[in-house]
């Protein structure tokens, strides 16, 4: 403090900061902030998300029960795609389409490790039974008795298309 | 004014009145998303697997419904309900008297035509859960 302030009787306020100007562009708490929320998300996806296909329109059925908490942990997610114009439907898991045969054998040695193994079926509203039968015969071929359809509550107003 | 400073040179302060106003925005924005959202439910059925299959007791008389290409439900070969309809009312009512008079053991078969769509047979199986059917499956 200069000594010309302390003149006795002359009050003045504490030395004001410096006017000022907007503060800079701080790139590294943004980053910081930028890191936190991908760890987050990141820990919050699971997996029954990532298999699960996007392209399947599920039937709509009002009184199907919610899936329980505990029961996926040894679960296979099918998905039935189905293509309206060859009117042929196709299974996917985990984006790849495995054969009857392939599917049978992995089925088998899962419910070997895991007897309580269920099977989760996510088809497409307009898949034909002759499908649908053959995939619940090679399912019952590997031993798996716990077979669920997957539905959902009400109709997707964001998915109407045609 | 609460929630703002303003300092003596005029600089606007820390102004958490806006901050609220716009988490109220943002909680409302995602209260009425999470209501249009659907969410995947589940229904299960039984398969004869070799596993778990266990020699019957007394086997009682299979109800076999049987679901047309078009849609048409038939129970034990007595057509019931329109094809159009979702819902299947008469479906359950008879589900429900079935059950009232010989208890819920009887197994319900359904026999689908090679053609029937996915989204029929839901609607049985969604028909079937709601009258309280326990034994289900597939032929």
């Amino acid at each position: 403090m200069s000594d010309e302030l302390r003149i006795p009787g002359r009050k003045k306020h504490a030395r004001k900061p410096e006017p000022e100007t907007d503060p800079e562009f701080q790139i590294a708490p943004m980053i910081d902030i930028l890191l936190v929320l991908l760890v987050f998300f990141m820990s919050i996806t699971s997996t029954e998300v990532l298999q699960s296909n996007d392209a399947v329109d599920l039937p709509v059925a009002k009184e199907a029960k919610e899936p329980k908490k505990g029961a996926n942990a040894g679960q296979m997610i099918i998905n039935v795609l189905h293509n309206p114009i060859s009117n042929a439907s196709v299974i996917e898991v985990d984006e790849r389409n495995p054969t009857p045969n392939e599917l049978i054998n992995t089925l088998q040695a899962k419910v070997a490790s895991n007897p309580q193994y269920r099977v989760l079926i996510r088809a497409d509203k307009n898949v034909r039974y002759e499908f649908m039968r053959s995939l619940l015969e090679n399912i019952g071929k590997s031993g798996v008795g716990n077979v669920t359809f997957s539905v959902v509550d009400k109709e997707d107003t964001s998915k109407k298309s045609s | 004014m609460a929630g703002g400073g303003v300092s003596e040179d005029g600089d606007v302060g820390f102004q958490i009145a806006p901050m609220v106003d716009v988490v109220f925005v943002l909680l409302l924005f995602f209260m009425a998303s999470a209501g249009s959202q659907v969410i995947p439910r589940e229904l299960t059925i039984n398969l004869p697997s070799g596993a778990s299959a266990s020699p019957d007791s007394v086997p009682k008389t299979p109800i076999m419904i049987d679901i047309s290409p078009e849609g048409q439900v038939q129970v034990n070969n007595k057509p019931m309900d329109n094809p159009m309809d979702k819902n299947l009312p008469q479906l359950r009512e008879w589900f429900k008297e079935t059950i009232n008079k010989f208890g819920d053991k009887d197994p319900v078969i359904i026999r689908p035509d090679p053609q029937a769509r996915q989204e029929r047979i839901i609607d049985v199986l969604n028909a079937a859960a709601a009258a309280g059917v326990k034994n289900l499956t597939f032929s």
